[in-house]
Order: C-alpha cells, then sequence, then structure tokens
C-alpha cells in the first residue's frame, strides 16, 4: 500500500495544486473558501480511490482519511474574511505535505517532514503578531527537529533511530520537546491551530510506529520517564491557563503523554492507540475551532471575560459541552473508548505509573470542566452582543462531535481488519537502521 | 451470543424512560406541559416491566442478553449487553416506582420554572442511566453508566446562574470522579490479572487462581481479589457518600426538590448495589470486608452526629442519609449483602416521602410564623421509672429473646456467624431511635407509652428478623454462599467480643443518662469531657472540616501549577 511512489506524489499534489490553483481566487474570499473545501475533499477522495480497495485499513491507513477529514473541517466553519485567506492556503499545502509524508515508503519522507515543520517555523516567524511575541521556544523546538531528521537521514542507528524518535516527540509532544506543539496551536491564526491539531499528533505517531521494533529497553525506559513527566507537566501547566488556545495545547501534551507511556511500556501499538490519538486530536481541534468563533466575535479575549454563554449562544453551549464530555473521557465518544481500550490490555503493567495516568485524566476534568463551567454559565454580560454560531460553524463541529462518536463506538478492530505489522513495515523500511 | 426474542424484550424495560425524554424533549414549547403528563405513560410501563420481570426471574431464574462474543468483545470498551436476575429486579422496581413518583410531583412542583422540559427530560435521563446500571452484564457496561450518572449529577443542578450551585456541583462533580477513576483502576487491574469483565466468571477465576500482588516487593503483598474489592469499593464510597467522600451530598443542596428526592432514594443506592452485584468477589476478601465495615460503621456514627447540629431540614436530611449508607455499608461489610438491600430499599422509599415533602413544610414555614414550634424547644423532658424501666429492658433484652426463640426456623446462619452483632445492633439502634421519639411525647401516661414502646420494638425486630431471612432467601438462595460471606466476614473473635461489648455498653450507658437527665440527676461532668463534647459540636457542625481541606489541597495543586508555570522554561523569551 505505503510506499508506492506515484500514489504518494498524487495524494501530496491534489492539495498542493489546490493551493496554487487558490492563489488565482484570492480577491474573492467566499469563493476561495469555497475552493479550498473543495481541495481538501478532493484530498479525501483520492486515497479512496488509490488505495481504497487494497487495504483493509490499519492505523495509518485510516490517518490517510483523518488529516484530509480535518482540513475540511477546519475550513468548513471559517467566515470568509480576507483575513483568513492565507490560514486556508497554508492549510492545503501542508495537508498536501503531510499526506505524502504518511504515504511515502523512505525516500522523500525525512524531507516532506522538514519541509512541514520548516514551514510551520516560518509561519510561526511570520505570524509572530497573533501570539503577541516570537514564539523562540516553538522556533527553537522545530529547529531542533529538522537537525534531528537530517541526523537521522545520515546517521547510523542507533543515532538515527533516536533523533527520529526526537523528531517523532516534537510532532507528537513529549516533554521537553513539546514547545513547537503549543507553539503551533497558540501562534497560528485561523483554522490552522485546528488542523494542526490532527496533522501534527499523526505524523508523529507514525513514525514512532515504525521505530517500534528498533528501539532498545533502555530507551522505552527513558521515554516511559519522559511521559510521565510530560503528563505531569501538561496537567500542572493547563490547571492556570487563562487562555483557550493554551489550555488546548497543553490538554493534548498531557493526554499524548499517555499515549507515549501505554506504547513505552507495552511496546505496542494496538488500533485503540490509534482510535485514542485521533480522538484526542479530534477534541483539541474542536476545542480550538469552537474558540475560534468566539475570538471572531469578541476577539482574542482572557477566559476570565466570558461567562454565561449557555443562555445567550445555546447551539454553542451545546456543541462545547459534548466536546467537553469527550474530553474528560467520558462515553460514549473516542476518547473514552481510547483509553478504556489501552487500559484493558493484559500487558499493561500494573506500576505506580498507572497512578500518574489515572491521575492525569482525573486532573483534566478539573481544568476542562473548570474552562466549560466558565465560558457557559454564570450570568452573562450585558456589555456584549451575543450572536450564536453560523450554520457553517455549526456543521463543522457537529461533524466533530459524530466523528468523535463513531470513534468511540465503532470495534476497534475494524481500525486494523488486514492490517500490515507495524514491525513487518518497520523491517521493510531501511531508512532507520543504516 | 444466542438471544431469545422473547427475554431480548425484556432490555425494553430500562430504555422506555428514554421514550419519556423524547416526548418531553422534542416538540413546542405551548405543549410542554401535556407532553410532561404523556411522558407519565413510559415511565409507569417501566415500573410494571420491572414488576413482571422480577416476577419472571423469581421463577425461571437470571437472564443474561448479550450484543457481543464475552469470551471476546470487539469493543471493550462497550460491551452492551445486559442481566436480570432477582438484584437487579428489585433494584429496577425500586428505581421506576420511585422514578414514577418523583416524575409526577415533579410535573407541578416544576411546571412555572424555566427550563421545565430540559429538567424532565435529563430526570428521566438519569433513570435510564440507572436501569441500565443496574442491569449491566459485565463490569465495564455498569462503570459507563456509572460515570455517565455522575455526569448527569452533574447537570441535574439545574441553576446554572446562581454561584453556589455552580460550585457545588463542581466539587460533587470532582469527588465523585475522582472515585470513578479509582473504580476504573480496580476494572483495569481485575482484567489484567484474570482477563475477564464478566462478573460471575471473575469471581471464578479469582476462587480457582489466586493472585499475589507486591505493592513493596518484600515487604508489602497483598492478594489480587483485595486489591480490587478496595479499589471498586472507593467507586461505591463516592456514590454511596461514605466518610471522607460524602461532602458532595450537602453541596447537592441546591439542586432541586425532586432531584433530591431522586438522589436520596435511588442514586445513592449505587454503592449498595455494586457490592451486593460483585458480593460473590468480595467474599473471597476477608480484608476488604472488615474495611468496609469500619468505613461504615465511621459514616454511620459521624453522619448520625453531624444531623444531630444541623439546623437546617434539608440539611438534617441530608445527613441522616449519610448515615444510613454508613449503615448499609456496614452491613456489606459483616457479610449481609442482602440485608442492605433491604435497607436501601426501606431507607429509599423513607427519604423520597421525606424531600417531597420538605418543600411543602418550607413553603408552610415562610408563611406561618409559627413553624417550627416553639414550644417544641422548650419541652420539658419527663421520664417515668416505669417508662424508663420498659425502655431499658426491651430494648436490651428483647432482641435477643426473640431471636433465641426463632433461630429454628431462620435459615441465615445468624446464630452460628457474627451477623447475630448486625442483627442485635440495629435492632437496639433503631428501637432505641423509636422509643425515644416515644418518650418525647407529652402528657400521656407513662403505661400506655410503655406499651407503645413494647409494641415498637417488637415490631422493629421481627421486621429485621424477617426481612433478613427472606431478602437473603430470596437474593442469594444459596445458604452456602450466605454462610460463606458471613465466614468472611467475621471479625477477629477478640475485637467481636468488644464490638458486642461495646454496643451494649453503649446501650446501657444512654438509658442511664436518659434516666438521670429526666429526673435532674446530672452528676458532675469532667472539664475535659465537657471540652471534648464541646469541640465534637464543633467539629461536627463543621462536618468535620472536610470541605475546608478539600478547599486546601485545591489551593495547593494550584499553588504548585502557578509555581511550575512561572519557572517553565518556555516562558523564557
Amino acid at each position: 500500500m505505503m510506499g508506492d511512489g506515484l500514489s504518494s506524489a498524487w495524494l501530496a499534489a491534489t492539495p498542493v495544486a489546490g493551493a496554487v490553483v487558490g492563489l488565482a481566487l484570492w480577491a474573492r474570499p467566499q469563493v476561495l473558501k469555497i475552493w479550498t473545501l473543495a481541495a481538501a475533499l478532493a484530498g479525501f477522495a483520492v486515497p479512496c480511490f488509490m488505495i481504497g480497495g487494497t487495504a483493509g485499513g490499519s492505523g495509518t491507513f485510516w490517518f490517510l482519511y483523518m488529516l484530509p477529514l480535518a482540513a475540511v473541517l477546519s475550513l468548513l466553519g471559517q467566515p470568509a474574511h480576507p483575513d483568513n485567506r492565507a490560514a486556508w492556503l497554508w492549510t492545503l499545502v501542508l495537508l498536501g505535505l503531510g499526506l505524502g509524508a504518511l504515504t511515502d515508503g523512505a525516500g522523500l519522507r525525512p524531507m516532506l517532514l522538514v519541509l512541514i515543520i520548516g514551514l510551520i517555523s516560518g509561519l510561526l516567524y511570520w505570524y509572530r503578531s497573533v501570539a503577541g511575541h516570537l514564539p523562540w521556544c516553538g522556533i527553537g523546538t522545530y529547529g531542533l527537529g529538522v537537525v534531528s531528521l537530517l541526523v537521522a537521514l545520515v546517521a547510523v542507528p542507533p543515532v538515527s533511530t533516536t533523533a527520529f524518535l526526537a523528531a517523532c516527540a516534537i510532532l507528537l509532544p513529549l516533554t521537553p520537546l513539546h514547545g513547537g506543539y503549543v507553539a503551533a496551536l497558540r501562534g497560528l491564526p485561523g483554522n490552522l491551530p485546528g488542523f494542526l491539531a490532527v496533522m501534527l499528533p499523526v505524523l508523529g505517531m507514525h513514525g514512532l510506529l515504525t521505530l517500534l521494533p528498533h528501539m532498545s529497553r533502555d530507551v522505552w525506559g527513558a521515554v516511559s520517564a519522559l511521559a510521565l513527566a510530560s503528563a505531569l507537566y501538561g496537567t500542572l501547566k493547563a490547571l492556570v491557563q487563562t487562555r483557550v488556545r493554551l489550555l488546548a495545547a497543553y490538554t493534548g501534551l498531557s493526554f499524548y503523554a499517555i499515549l507515549w507511556w501505554y506504547v513505552a511500556a507495552t511496546r505496542s501499538a494496538p488500533p485503540q492507540t490509534t482510535v485514542y490519538l485521533l480522538a484526542v486530536g479530534f477534541v483539541t481541534s474542536g476545542f480550538l475551532l469552537a474558540w475560534h468563533a468566539v475570538q471572531a466575535r469578541y476577539g482574542d479575549v482572557d477566559l476570565c471575560a466570558m461567562r454565561g454563554l449557555a443562555s445567550m449562544m445555546p447551539r454553542f453551549s451545546t456543541l462545547f459541552f459534548l466536546l467537553t464530555l469527550a474530553a474528560i473521557g467520558l462515553p460514549p465518544f473516542g476518547v473514552y473508548a481510547g483509553f478504556m481500550g489501552m487500559l484493558l490490555t493484559p500487558s499493561i503493567p500494573l506500576s505506580g505509573a498507572l497512578v500518574v495516568i489515572i491521575g492525569a485524566v482525573l486532573a483534566s476534568c478539573w481544568y476542562v470542566l473548570g474552562l466549560a463551567q466558565q465560558l457557559l454559565f454564570g450570568r452573562h454580560r450585558p456589555d456584549l452582543r451575543y450572536r450564536d454560531l453560523s450554520s457553517t460553524e455549526t456543521a463543522a463541529l457537529i461533524l466533530i462531535v459524530a466523528l468523535l462518536t463513531v470513534l468511540g463506538v465503532v470495534p476497534p478492530r475494524l481500525l486494523d481488519a488486514g492490517a500490515p505489522d507495524p514491525r513487518v513495515q518497520a523491517m521493510e523500511s531501511s531508512l532507520w537502521h543504516r | 451470543m444466542g438471544i431469545e426474542f422473547g427475554t431480548t424484550a425484556w432490555v425494553l424495560v430500562p430504555l422506555l424512560p428514554l421514550l419519556t425524554v423524547v416526548i418531553v424533549a422534542v416538540g413546542p414549547r405551548e405543549s410542554c406541559e401535556r407532553r410532561a403528563r404523556i411522558g407519565m405513560l413510559p415511565i409507569v410501563a417501566a415500573f410494571f416491566g420491572a414488576v413482571v420481570i422480577l416476577a419472571l426471574v423469581s421463577v425461571q431464574g437470571p437472564v443474561t442478553v448479550r450484543w457481543y462474543e464475552s469470551s471476546a468483545p470487539a469493543n471493550l470498551a462497550l460491551p452492551v449487553g445486559f442481566y436480570f436476575d432477582r438484584l437487579s429486579a428489585v433494584m429496577m422496581v425500586l428505581i421506576t416506582g420511585i422514578a414514577t413518583l418523583v416524575y409526577r410531583y415533579s410535573i407541578g412542583f416544576m411546571q412555572q420554572e424555566h427550563g421545565y422540559a430540559r429538567f424532565l427530560a435529563l430526570m428521566m435521563l438519569t433513570v435510564f442511566i440507572l436501569l441500565c446500571m443496574v442491569s449491566s452484564a459485565n463490569l465495564v457496561m455498569l462503570f459507563v453508566f456509572w460515570q455517565l450518572l455522575t455526569w448527569q449529577l452533574y447537570l441535574l443542578a439545574h441553576r446554572y446562574d446562581h454561584q453556589p450551585t455552580l460550585d457545588g456541583t463542581f466539587k460533587k462533580f470532582m469527588l465523585l470522579r475522582t472515585t470513578d477513576v479509582v473504580f476504573l483502576a480496580g476494572i483495569v487491574v481485575a482484567y489484567v490479572l484474570y482477563g475477564t469483565i464478566e462478573f460471575q466468571e471473575l469471581a471464578l477465576r479469582a476462587a480457582s487462581t489466586p493472585v499475589m500482588l507486591a505493592l513493596w516487593p518484600g515487604v508489602i503483598e497483598i492478594s489480587g481479589t483485595t486489591m480490587i474489592t478496595l479499589l471498586i469499593f472507593i467507586g461505591a464510597m463516592g456514590k454511596s457518600a461514605q466518610v471522607p467522600l460524602c461532602m458532595w451530598l450537602p453541596a447537592s443542596l441546591y439542586a432541586p426538590t425532586p432531584v433530591s428526592a431522586l438522589l436520596h432514594a435511588g442514586i445513592i443506592n449505587a454503592g449498595g448495589f455494586l457490592l451486593n452485584r460483585l458480593a460473590p468477589l468480595y467474599g473471597l476478601s476477608p480484608t476488604t470486608l472488615h474495611i468496609v465495615f469500619a468505613i461504615g460503621m465511621l459514616t454511620a456514627i459521624l453522619g448520625a452526629s453531624m444531623m444531630l447540629v444541623q439546623n437546617d431540614i434539608k440539611q438534617t436530611l441530608v445527613f441522616s442519609t449519610v448515615g444510613q449508607m454508613g449503615y448499609m455499608i456496614m452491613e456489606c461489610g459483616l457479610g449481609a449483602f442482602a440485608l442492605a438491600i433491604f435497607h436501601l430499599m426501606a431507607h429509599g422509599l423513607f427519604k423520597a416521602t421525606a424531600f417531597l415533602n420538605v418543600g411543602h413544610v418550607i413553603h408552610k414555614a415562610r408563611q406561618e410564623m409559627m413553624l417550627p414550634h416553639v414550644s417544641h424547644g422548650a419541652e420539658e423532658f419527663e421520664l417515668p421509672r416505669l417508662t424508663w424501666a420498659t425502655g431499658f429492658l426491651t430494648t436490651l433484652l428483647l432482641p435477643l429473646v426473640i431471636l433465641l426463640a426463632t433461630h429454628g426456623v431462620l435459615a441465615i446462619p445468624l446464630l452460628e456467624s457474627q451477623g447475630v452483632l448486625i442483627f442485635l445492633f440495629f435492632a437496639w439502634a433503631t428501637s432505641s431511635q423509636a422509643i425515644l421519639t416515644l418518650t418525647r411525647m407529652r402528657a400521656v401516661a407513662s403505661w400506655k407509652v410503655s406499651l407503645a414502646m413494647l409494641g415498637t420494638l417488637i415490631f422493629v425486630v421481627f421486621v429485621y428478623l424477617f426481612a433478613a431471612e427472606s431478602f437473603t432467601r430470596f437474593l442469594y438462595p444459596n445458604p452456602d454462599d450466605v454462610a460463606r460471606y458471613f465466614q468472611a466476614a467475621a471479625l477477629p473473635g477478640r475485637l467481636f467480643d468488644v464490638l458486642v461489648g461495646g454496643t451494649v455498653v453503649v446501650t446501657v450507658l444512654s438509658w442511664a443518662y436518659l434516666y438521670a437527665r429526666a429526673h435532674g440527676r446530672t452528676g458532675p461532668m469532667p472539664a475535659w469531657v465537657e471540652e471534648l463534647q464541646r469541640r465534637l459540636y464543633v467539629l461536627c457542625m463543621n462536618r468535620l472540616y472536610l470541605d475546608m481541606l478539600h478547599a486546601r489541597f485545591g489551593r495547593s495543586v494550584m499553588r504548585l501549577a502557578k509555581e511550575v508555570d512561572k519557572r517553565a522554561f518556555e516562558r523564557l523569551p
């Protein structure tokens, strides 16, 4: 399935070509939005035609569908405003590069990853006014990512594998290499944070799958310790955030740390990890998109400045509440299903680490529910003119909630039927152990 | 999987409240009241359905309806299946019965409120969740609905623009969620050690293959069963408001009266149900049963003590529930699982009535300046010698006499086990309370009071005795199982003696104190006793400072988080 250069080129080229053509529509934001949506949908359709019939499914296989879907959902609710145009086109470019990195067997993948990371760094620099300051930490982390990927290309194991692991830890955030992820979600404009909240972790996880059989027990031990530290750090940071984007970013950090711990502790990545990864990605994306809708109305306000939306914006509140429900790990949503699925495996080690992991999940209830309570409840502010979600914004959030529900109820083995064993896949890939 | 159509239809009973949800929630605002009345039908139907299921399982035995392969569920996070046995059927009858009354009451009580339809829909959604929970076929499905119940309790707060309500519900959610994740840890340990989520299979495997876990290798070892049951018990402690996890219950004070009724009569019984559902597993772990007993006893004593110092009718009822839940858990800890079910049913019915009546009392008190009657407080307390002697002797001796006289016709091994302690304890405690209430009546000739006391006591003792007998026989038909639970719960001999002796001494001293006080013969009290009394009063008044500890813990975590945030490397320019 993977590694077919032509397929990979097609997958990467379709959205990128859409972005190039989109430049011609720059002056007409409404048309441009429709065009970018169509291009992202084409990115969704191409995998169906090219590889849909040849594989029963696997984590990677589903990633190919989820990336364009994330792009479509993030674009769908965007107001057709001139300020958002650049973000739409960059979304298509990143989508193309991401699909290419997912499908290319060995040759171009590291270069595509370098391009993605470099592009995000450039965007962070370009849009430094969004963050309010130059996100040095994020740009620095991405710089380290580029160096790691280049080292992985030229070095021999175990240096190459360790360097690639570091790159994965930048994409699928793991303390202390989470700066890039946090900066991307905090400092980029429009729908980009909502899209990158899914794309970056998916690329990181994809890389991690190829590394699974090659890392030594000691490295996994270290990763496991880092994951626990990451879960604690993400939790503590999330607890004190008053900016929703940062809160979403640290929530993601804390949740992905659980995934890192699981993979490191069991040295396996069953389909439940795919469910969990995608669910956390879409929950984070949902929060960012919902907050973007609030920002579009009231500006980049502090969390403490908003309250009482439940009575004034019922559609927004209902969907935000459902996202909250999903984020705190309640059934029937994907985060719950993925987390339970991971825990209910005989190989999970019964150790003190489990206490930290479960504690992180518990703490997420504290800050995520605190966020929802602050935003939605209490007396509304009479000085604000409230306007509920538009139909496209509502549709985007409804689709995210529906997707999270599907991820929660679908039997995980459907995501794995006929999947190539990641170990075999990795053995076939000679890139990381020359 | 083989499911017969007839038994599959039973699943409709837990699903019927969902129909009410749809009827009430969907439709124009103008027809809301009419839809609310139509919504009564499914819930009444659910009640009758539950009664039919109870009758059928009593005759046919348990029925399982599964939509998954029990040996290898396709989706382990959501294995949908139902298990109808006598326990679940009894619980379903109780839940639907109380839900019918509460729903009918709510139609009138909440009519003028904003969000009337949403409130009724949420309440019926809670009933649906409760019914699915008690009829779950496996541990994971039970946990799914257990968590959803926590969420529903958050939503049912109703007044989202009222800050104390929000604070209370947030605290409630966090406390219950804490116990939920510990419950989850118990399920994880159970699955890792025994590889199953099925109730019966889990108990069988735990019995056949004992596993030891090293908490501290070489130093502290604990049996796998004890670990699982303890973790799950912490989950039960949360829902059943056991000390020190009981503070969410007073925090729910601002919930509307029907919610309080449903909460205190139905939801709070979840802990007792969970312990009963897993009784075969708990029967394998004497250590856990002893801890359950200790926590239950502590909760019963502290709950009742805190109840005595409340000055608000709703709070008094809340702490009365805490005390009663303590009794119920204590019964489980002594191996009398079936008695706990009887207790939760009796308490549920009583508390639902009390809460539904509270609204009227408060309303009346606001209208009539003379309520509560001042004369009650200033009442002279008199206790004639005859009344006192009857009370003292009957309370202490009669339960024992009846127990000895009837043990030949009882199937449950009360005398052969320490179950006698439970029986005597509850008979003494309940009858003392009833008699004390009677003796407070003024201007009643003492022989009449004595007769009334005697009658009350005989009634209480016989009800307890035959409730224990009939419920045990009904819910646990195998006498060997019952004997095994009692045996597992047996306390060490000396401790048991101390407890029995202590209970007798407390009863005797209570009557002596009562008599002395009634005759103005209160002796000189040592200063330290008075000081202790004062401190205990303040402690109970402040609810053991548990709220403060909870808040302090929250502040400490936030302080740590702020410190970490301040020093975080990504904040550097």
